[in-house]
């Protein structure tokens, strides 16, 4: 009887688990990506806002960003600024990405002391349309505080941008050719 | 057990120390600026981030040759700028950080102090053929990139950095 018993519990859990996951992971995919796949974004140079970061800094960032766009898949095409091929698609967003605030580290003191040296960096990442209408703002960081090079806090920055730009809720549908 | 650990560890980091400092003090044999040992960070058209290879300048073509696998190509005339810096990297990777990391009694600092080594970094900016801009690091070995851009410099390349911060300053002076 026992048996019986924790053998229809398992059975209840089981069945409750499938139900939620088949409930939620249809809503989730509805919230955040509805027609996402049909924008393409072009990635522009970054600003640097002024704040004397390092040229390889800024490469790395807008490299690491195209690289980290890709592997969202959130977006039909991921384009280079000044890419003429960006003229052709009509449902284009545009990737601007404004340095905030830059705090140079050193591996060498990272290694040596532990708590001194990091590598900051803080962007504000706006996704806008072609009429420059912004679709999602947000300010994100990166930075490498232990292991690995200073330019690590590149590839950071660039994966926390391609995660908030997953989440955030971006329109259903581009405008057509015509409304334009 | 502390006391054999203590003389276990003493040899070890006393024989990494000696042979980074060796390393140090090599002369270096002159290098052909045009063909040089490097490393590309990221940014190689169809190149792995981090590959080891060779970079040189064939032609009116800059090539990037790894030891396996397809080679990159940049036409000179399609670098819009070539940006020269100098950083401080860390020796021996992810096995002499967890190496540092595993050492007792502060012993990985101590380590840190001296595994570490000055590298150039060579950041090019170019266009390509569709007008996409395009960025692209290498990490050569010290002093190998100033040779290296002054190479490019020649063949019409706009260079910035390390030793051409004071050419720039003039250019700006005498453009006010």
């Amino acid at each position: 009887m026992k048996l019986n018993r924790g053998a229809s519990c398992k059975a209840v859990m089981v069945a409750l688990t499938i139900g939620l996951s088949a409930l939620t992971l249809p809503v989730r995919a509805g919230v955040n990506r509805p027609g996402v796949a049909h924008w393409s974004v072009v990635v522009n140079q970054v600003d640097a806002g002024g704040l004397g970061l390092a040229p390889e800094f800024e490469v790395a960032i807008y490299e690491n960003l195209l690289d980290e766009l890709v592997k969202t898949k959130q977006f039909s095409a991921v384009l280079r600024s000044g890419d003429r091929n960006a003229n052709d698609v009509s449902a284009l967003l545009i990737l601007k990405t404004t340095v905030e605030s830059y705090t140079p580290g050193s591996e060498t003191k990272r290694a040596v002391t532990t708590v001194a040296g990091a590598t900051k960096l803080k962007v504000r990442s706006q996704l806008c349309t072609r009429e420059g209408k912004v679709v999602a703002e947000r300010v994100v960081d990166g930075n490498v505080r232990f292991f690995g090079g200073n330019l690590r806090a590149t590839h950071n920055l660039a994966r926390n941008v391609a995660k908030a730009i997953t989440e955030s809720t971006l329109p259903e549908s581009a405008p057509s050719v015509n409304e334009e | 057990m502390t006391g054999r650990t203590l003389r276990f560890l003493i040899p070890v980091v006393c024989f990494t120390v000696s042979l980074m400092s060796q390393d140090g003090d090599q002369a270096k044999p002159p290098v052909s600026p045009s063909v040089v040992h490097a490393r590309a960070i990221l940014g190689f058209e169809g190149i792995s981030n981090n590959t080891n290879g060779e970079l040189s300048i064939e032609g009116d073509n800059l090539i990037f040759k790894p030891a396996e696998g397809p080679i990159a190509q940049i036409p000179i005339a399609s670098i819009q700028g070539l940006f020269l810096s100098q950083e401080d990297k860390e020796v021996g990777g992810t096995p002499m950080a967890l190496g540092r990391a595993a050492t007792p009694f502060g012993g990985g600092r101590a380590i840190g102090l001296f595994a570490h080594k000055k590298f150039d970094f060579l950041t090019l900016e170019y266009l390509e053929p569709n007008g996409g801009f395009h960025g692209a690091i290498c990490q050569l070995d010290k002093g190998q990139g100033q040779a290296f851009g002054s190479e490019l410099e020649i063949k019409g390349v706009h260079v910035s950095g390390l030793n051409n911060d004071s050419s720039k300053l003039e250019t700006k002076n005498e453009a006010k």
